[in-house]
């Protein structure tokens, strides 16, 4: 069977753990070239290539904090000498943040500050990295972009204010880019998860809060990293040719739009 | 990755042989060192325990004793506590289950031991508990003191991660001093928690040694065995055969065999509303220690007559023990535990094949649900996520058809309205049940409960008596007598 993503090149940013890690594997499995962009955790992204090369496809780790554009575009070259083209971004890198419903901050108490950080997080990474890839990504046929938002935009179950603003914002980054790439063959698409799970971040989300959801989602689970990074493999896939512009939701029907 | 397993006061590290045993799951391994004590070690130590406990647990007021429990609970319960964190991290890995269900379930189990509840424990037994530490007047006249084993043996089995805790708690409640034998498939929280206890109270901390030999090996074996005045063992029936015969005939002996749970579920909680809830619960019943609990459904009987058919339930059923599979995996099962699956499962396709079971869930898939819809008698599942449902035209059909198994029986979990809830109740308890549970709540006895219908606490303690007539007797002799 031929494999989906055979010579194909994947840029998965915060790739080193979680769903970027998922991600990563995945388009591995499928036989892609991918590159695992980490910030700091340089052992867990050299196990995360690890893992790919076991699966079957190729895998380079390379460091950039996708919201300094200075390292982004250290990163593109890099890629530009090493490989000479890029098919696919998956913007999944965030800014840190901690999922916790009782803890959360509420509005009065959220700082500007906080707001821009996750704009800055969210929006400016999808902007530094997308700047910086796009000429490596004219060079494919085909090129895809995907970014990770988040299903908390549609129906905010727990008002992370700063975090799901931000998210917002780049799925309107993502329309706007979408209808100006569409002409040159560039697709831009967002998959937004429900609450993932298990993942660092939402460690300290209670199960009372999990419970709740799940009694909600039709499908009666959380979705997992693997849920996540099957609809993104599929935004990225020629299956989705036709598609762009678009937010799947992927979190077992708890949003339908 | 090595641990220690046991707690042995009195004796050092280097005293001991230990043996190894290597436990892998989740892709980790972890080395257990298991002590094996020779001959005369564990003579001294069990004389060391009844000395100590004579000397220090007997003349301690229970209050202090339930005190230090609940201290050690609380660090148990404390995510932070790095006896906590390395439960967490090394019980998967030991007994099979997955992280969550270990971590969940821990929590739900040892906040039954909290002071409240030991204090509810302790009034649910004696109604006063004061008999525990001195005579109290009883309602006809004289008085009545409790008094424990001086030296009970705890022979656990089974790999429910911290099962031991509760026998353990039940002798230091009644002021025993107690020996705990390891189980082989989980030798590790009895150990952490007697050590905790010492930390925290080194007095009661001498007063417990948790120990461990192999099964089979009946010299070790009979050294504890002769030396307890009273002994509590779980196992099956075979296995508390054998510790029996060897007992001496004054040791009172607490078994506690194999058991077998079932769920029953009304027409009344199969609307289309409820019923999807009800598959949530249990599917959880049936997750939670792959039904290897004495409490587990085995079976679900589901009534027809409401607006969900038991078919409709079973596909519900199906589809929460799929959803499950992410979030609680099943272990890789060993050959042995895969084969008795698919020998479960071929049993029932059999039944399939002409028309009279429907099988749900592939070969592949972490469950199967068989659904049958004529009645048939309760019979063990295949474990790991394996169960029937049969259909009945009312549940009030189910005492008959679980009755033949009237001493392996143990947990109902019952989903039905609080009349029929109290009916059911009278007839299963006829026929032997000793536990009627929420489903979703069968892997949970709450704090106090019967375990299979005894009295924890009683059983374990003698009653001494100064009748009315001594007292009277008594005042003739008074110093002060006219």
């Amino acid at each position: 069977m031929k494999l989906k993503f055979r010579d194909k090149v994947i840029l998965v940013t915060g790739a080193s753990r979680g769903i970027g890690a998922a991600i990563a594997k995945a388009f591995a499995a499928e036989g892609g070239l991918i590159i695992v962009n980490y910030r700091t955790s340089e052992a867990a992204a050299l196990s995360v290539v690890d893992a790919c090369r076991k699966a079957g496809g190729e895998a380079i780790a390379i460091a950039a904090d996708v919201t300094d554009s200075q390292a982004v575009a250290a990163m593109a070259e890099r890629i530009g000498q090493d490989i000479g083209r890029l098919d696919v971004v998956v913007n999944n890198a965030f800014a840190p943040y901690r999922f916790d419903p009782e803890q959360r901050q509420r509005f009065p108490e959220i700082s500007w500050g906080a707001y821009r950080a996750q704009f800055d997080g969210a929006v400016g990474a999808a902007y530094a990295v997308c700047r910086a890839m796009l000429p490596l990504l004219d060079r494919g046929q085909g090129a895809s972009i995907v970014n990770i938002v988040s299903d908390l935009v549609a129906q905010p179950s727990i008002p992370y204010h700063d975090y799901t603003t931000a998210k917002a914002a780049l799925i309107g980054f993502s329309r706007n880019l979408a209808g100006e790439l569409g002409p040159q063959g560039i697709r831009v698409n967002c998959v937004a998860p429900g609450l993932v799970h298990p993942t660092d971040s939402s460690a300290a989300t209670k199960e009372d809060v999990r419970e709740t959801l799940i009694a909600q989602t039709p499908l009666r689970r959380l979705a997992t990293p693997n849920d996540v990074a099957g609809a993104v493999l599929f935004l990225a896939s020629e299956w989705s040719g036709f598609v762009t512009g678009q937010t799947l939701h992927v979190d077992g029907g708890l949003v339908m739009e | 990755m090595k641990v220690f397993a046991g707690h042995l006061p009195g004796l050092s590290r280097d005293d001991v042989e230990w043996r190894e045993a290597t436990f892998s799951a989740w892709g980790e391994s972890v080395k257990v060192m298991l002590p094996v004590l020779h001959e005369a070690q564990a003579r001294a130590l069990c004389a060391d325990i009844r000395a100590h406990a004579g000397a220090r647990l007997k003349t301690m007021e229970v209050a202090r004793i339930a005190a230090a429990i609940d201290a050690a609970i609380a660090r148990l319960l404390d995510r932070d506590h790095p006896l906590r964190r390395e439960a967490e991290r090394l019980l998967p890995v030991v007994t099979g289950y997955d992280p969550e269900t270990v971590r969940l379930g821990l929590t739900s189990y040892l906040k039954t031991f909290r002071l409240p509840q030991l204090k509810r424990f302790l009034a649910e037994d004696f109604g006063n508990p004061g008999v525990l530490d001195a005579f109290e007047p009883t309602p006809k006249g004289g008085f009545v003191r409790a008094y424990g084993p001086e030296l009970l043996l705890h022979v656990w089995a089974g790999n429910v991660p911290g099962l031991s805790l509760w026998s353990l708690i039940c002798g230091l409640l009644v002021k025993a001093g107690s020996v705990g034998k390891l189980a082989s498939a989980e030798p590790l929280m009895a150990g952490w928690f007697a050590s905790l206890l010492a930390e925290i109270d080194p007095e009661i901390g001498a007063c417990l040694a948790i120990v461990w030999w192999k099964g089979g090996d009946a010299a070790a074996a009979d050294i504890f065995l002769h030396e307890a005045d009273t002994v509590m063992a779980y196992g099956s029936n075979a296995t508390l055969a054998g510790l029996r015969a060897r007992l001496p005939v004054t040791t009172r002996f607490l078994p506690h065999g194999h058991k077998i749970g079932f769920g029953m579920i009304g027409r009344e909680a199969l609307d289309s509303r409820k019923a999807a809830a009800v598959a949530r619960l249990a599917a959880c019943d049936v997750i939670r220690y792959e039904q290897q609990g004495c409490y587990s459904p085995q079976m679900i009987f589901v009534e027809r007559g409401g607006p969900v058919s038991p078919a409709g339930f079973a596909r519900h059923l199906g589809h929460e023990l799929a959803a499950a599979a992410s979030r609680h995996p099943r272990r890789r099962l060993s050959a042995g535990d895969a084969g008795a699956v698919a020998a479960w499962r071929n049993a029932q396709e059999l039944q399939a094949l002409d028309g009279a079971a429907t099988v749900l869930g592939g070969p592949g898939d972490p469950w199967s649900i068989v659904h049958v819809e004529s009645p048939e008698p309760l019979h063990p599942s295949g474990l790991y996520r394996t169960l029937k449902l049969v259909a009945v035209d009312s549940l009030e059909e189910v005492p008959a058809l679980v009755g033949r198994f009237r001493h392996f029986l143990q947990t109902a979990g019952v989903a039905a309205s609080p009349e029929r809830l109290h009916r059911l109740a009278a007839l299963l308890g006829a026929v032997g049940v000793t536990r009627v549970a929420a489903l979703g709540g069968m892997t949970s006895p709450e704090a106090g409960w019967h375990h299979d219908g005894r009295f924890s606490l009683l059983d374990l303690v003698t009653m001494t008596e100064i009748e009315r007539g001594a007292e009277l007797a008594a005042e003739g002799f008074a110093p002060y007598v006219d």
